[in-house]
């Protein structure tokens, strides 16, 4: 009986397993065979050279070494303070003040827009001749520190950053969502026991939703491991390499200058970088355990 | 009566399934659309191609908007090896990319089978569309360049008019700045067009070895004293003589200084001509305000740029409808639809300066004057160098716009950019 069962169950995962293989697999273990090799589409050439290619992207390419930092970087604060304002808000909304709802919903609207018309907005903001920030500047009598802010080395890594960073409604649904769900009872011990509204948002909240936090945790070190559209359409990446990161950088290489091997090698590494974080975020909040 | 009907029903379906099977269908990825200077020359050439071969060939026109955007789409593509039956390598020098992958066709037994298209390739046409004796791509542009001034903003500076060196030119500079006038147009967004034109003409102008690296396909090193000296003049451009939003901008940016009257002079050709007289890009009027040069020590850009390539394709038919839309494109009629609906100067000696484009665009009869003073010629850097260039060109002219990078540094990040290649 469970032998059959057995076989219907691989049947019925067959289908799914196929387009994993067909998705995913194939191509990754396509991507980590041509890391190993010098591999150009035109001229035609594969010449296999080992580890070459990430000695070359480790020891001497400086590009990859600011493009990494940049990932890293915007991982570090996309899992941290990106996700501290969306914990922060759902646990502000959790109380349910007045016009929760409203809130609620208008703060989830920056996340519903298409990347391409946030990049259009965020380039209309930053623009320097017309854009909110240096007429704001100008019109406050601070017109010295009017920018290009955008395209100046000094500010543009900032300027980026700020375009993902602040909007966090994703985060403030989700963990709001898991922390409306919990039972009232916890929290009415808490007020018995004489807990203030401050330990019982971080003492008995926030340990509870830690789940959740976990998920956009990882779901937002994914996000920057794969982010390439908003930076592409501000700065594509520059002035020079500075607001570059991986995903941008695997393009250009592929793109612009033909080198699919190493292209390949970067790919690698950005498939490494997400298992790596994701073990660690899982292991930082112990959700497996629980 | 409803048999009769549902018979000739079936005849009038199974007629036209016949004759969409029978059309071939050109699909055309191009970013001369919308605002660009040549959009409503194509437009035309692609309605009259579509009507002359109607119930055969049809060119589906695919929009993109912005020419950098064009050469990362036709580098994917490439990559892909699924290239569109036509391409227009628009001195982006596609042609050595995709000849590398061995995906053009050969169009030399169709020129030499057609004494009026042969008849339209001059030597220079000729060697930027031929590798190895055959030929690859057909031009339809002279690409002849110099720069355009306000005359009027020149008046109120005091300035006289064009500069003849280098020295009387950043004089000028410094006259149309201090009378509280921008002088520059310039962009390093894209390909960096208008800053580029300025570059190339600095470098071209600085001697021997200045004009025997713009002789020179795809060079490999910028790390001569005519490309830094060139960089340190584009370096001052930035820092002094430009607009705010110069750095990041893009050609449409520069354009739009230009035009609205902000800047004084631009680099470009004379295809934007059009643009002075179009109200809605420039205000009324403007036409009469617009001068045109040379650039300074007697230099020109004038070198046809690579044209429209064919590529192969599975159906020999597609190939051979590409062939008749490229033979079309850059025949003696459409290069006149551009001289004079664009005031394009044509690639070819075959087209006649016509008296309608010299009143559709007197500055346009006023720069082929200009040119027969050019004493140093040459084309293009874009159309010279690496293409992966363009993208170094891109991204590191705002550090080298703010300081962060000394000219040295710009030419070194190019010459290491041409190594790649290898």
């Amino acid at each position: 009986m469970q032998r059959r069962q057995a076989g219907w169950i691989a049947l019925f995962l067959l289908p799914a397993v196929a387009l994993f293989l067909t998705i995913y697999a194939i191509p990754l273990g396509i991507t980590l065979y041509t890391s190993l090799f010098d591999y150009r589409l035109f001229p035609n050439r594969m010449v296999y050279v080992g580890l070459a290619n990430f000695a070359q992207l480790f020891a001497r390419d400086a590009q990859f070494h600011r493009a990494l930092v940049n990932n890293l970087v915007w991982i570090l604060l996309h899992t941290t303070l990106h996700i501290a304002i969306g914990a922060v808000l759902a646990l502000i909304l959790y109380k349910k003040p007045r016009g929760w709802k409203a809130v609620r919903v208008i703060y989830m609207i920056p996340s519903i827009i298409s990347n391409a018309a946030v990049a259009m907005i965020f380039a209309n903001i930053y623009n320097p001749s017309y854009g909110v920030i240096n007429s704001l500047l100008k019109s406050v009598g601070l017109a010295g520190m009017q920018r290009n802010w955008l395209y100046d080395p000094a500010t543009s890594f900032v300027s980026v950053t700020m375009i993902w960073t602040l909007f966090s409604g994703y985060n403030t649904t989700l963990i709001l969502s898991q922390a409306l769900s919990l039972d009232s009872s916890v929290l009415e011990a808490a007020r018995v026991d004489g807990a203030s509204r401050l330990q019982q948002d971080f003492l008995i909240v926030m340990p509870l939703v830690k789940h959740m936090l976990a998920t956009t945790m990882i779901m937002a070190a994914t996000y920057m491991l794969q982010m390439f559209d908003l930076i592409y359409l501000t700065t594509r990446g520059g002035p020079g390499v500075t607001t570059t990161n991986l995903p941008l950088m695997l393009y250009k290489t592929a793109m612009t200058e033909n080198n699919y091997g190493y292209a390949n090698a970067i790919g690698v590494v950005i498939i490494a970088l997400g298992v790596l974080f994701m073990t660690l975020i899982n292991k930082l909040l112990r959700t497996r355990e629980d | 009566m409803k048999r009769i009907l549902s018979l000739l029903l079936a005849v009038v379906m199974v007629l036209g399934l016949g004759s969409a099977l029978a059309e071939i269908k050109l699909d055309y990825p191009t970013f001369q659309v919308g605002v660009n200077t040549a959009a409503p020359v194509i437009a035309q050439l692609v309605e009259e191609f579509n009507a002359l071969h109607a119930g055969q060939v049809v060119i589906q026109v695919e929009e993109i908007p912005g020419d950098a955007n064009y050469i990362d789409k036709i580098k994917v593509l490439l990559n892909a090896k699924d290239l569109p039956p036509v391409i227009y390598g628009a001195g982006y020098n596609l042609l050595d990319l995709a000849l590398a992958s061995d995906l053009l066709v050969d169009l030399t037994p169709y020129v030499e089978a057609d004494p009026e298209w042969q008849a339209m390739y001059n030597d220079k046409a000729l060697e930027v569309n031929s590798r190895d004796g055959k030929i690859y791509g057909s031009s339809a542009e002279g690409n002849t360049i110099g720069y355009f001034y306000n005359k009027e903003l020149f008046e109120q500076a005091g300035i006289a008019g064009p500069a003849k060196t280098w020295d009387e030119f950043f004089a000028q500079l410094d006259t149309l700045k201090a009378a509280g006038i921008t002088p520059l147009s310039m962009d390093t967004a894209d390909s960096a067009w208008v800053t580029s034109l300025w570059m190339g003409a600095l470098i071209a102008t600085s001697g021997e070895a200045g004009q025997a690296f713009m002789a020179q396909m795809m060079p490999d090193d910028y790390n001569t004293p005519e490309v830094i000296g060139a960089l340190e003049k584009i370096q001052k451009m930035f820092q002094e003589y430009t607009t705010f939003d110069a750095v990041g901008g893009k050609y449409e940016n520069a354009a739009n200084a230009f035009l609205s009257g902000q800047t004084a002079m631009i680099a470009n050709g004379p295809w934007m001509i059009g643009d002075f007289s179009d109200t809605t890009k420039a205000p009324e009027g403007f036409a009469d305000k617009v001068g045109v040069a040379i650039y300074p020590e007697g230099f020109a850009y004038d070198e046809p740029i690579q044209g429209y390539l064919v590529t192969r394709q599975q159906d020999s038919a597609v190939e051979q409808a590409a062939v008749e839309m490229v033979k079309y494109f850059t025949g003696v009629h459409a290069q006149t639809v551009a001289l004079e609906k664009q005031g394009m100067l044509p690639a070819s000696t075959q087209v006649e300066i016509t008296q309608t484009a010299k009143d559709n665009f007197p500055l346009l009869a006023e720069f082929v004057v200009a040119l027969e003073g050019a004493v140093i010629r040459s084309a293009t850097t874009q159309a010279t160098m690496y293409p992966n260039l363009l993208d170094i060109m891109s991204a590191e002219l705002p550090n080298l716009a703010s300081g962060a990078m000394t000219p040295e540094q710009f030419a070194q990040a190019l010459t290491e950019g041409a190594a790649k290649n290898k």
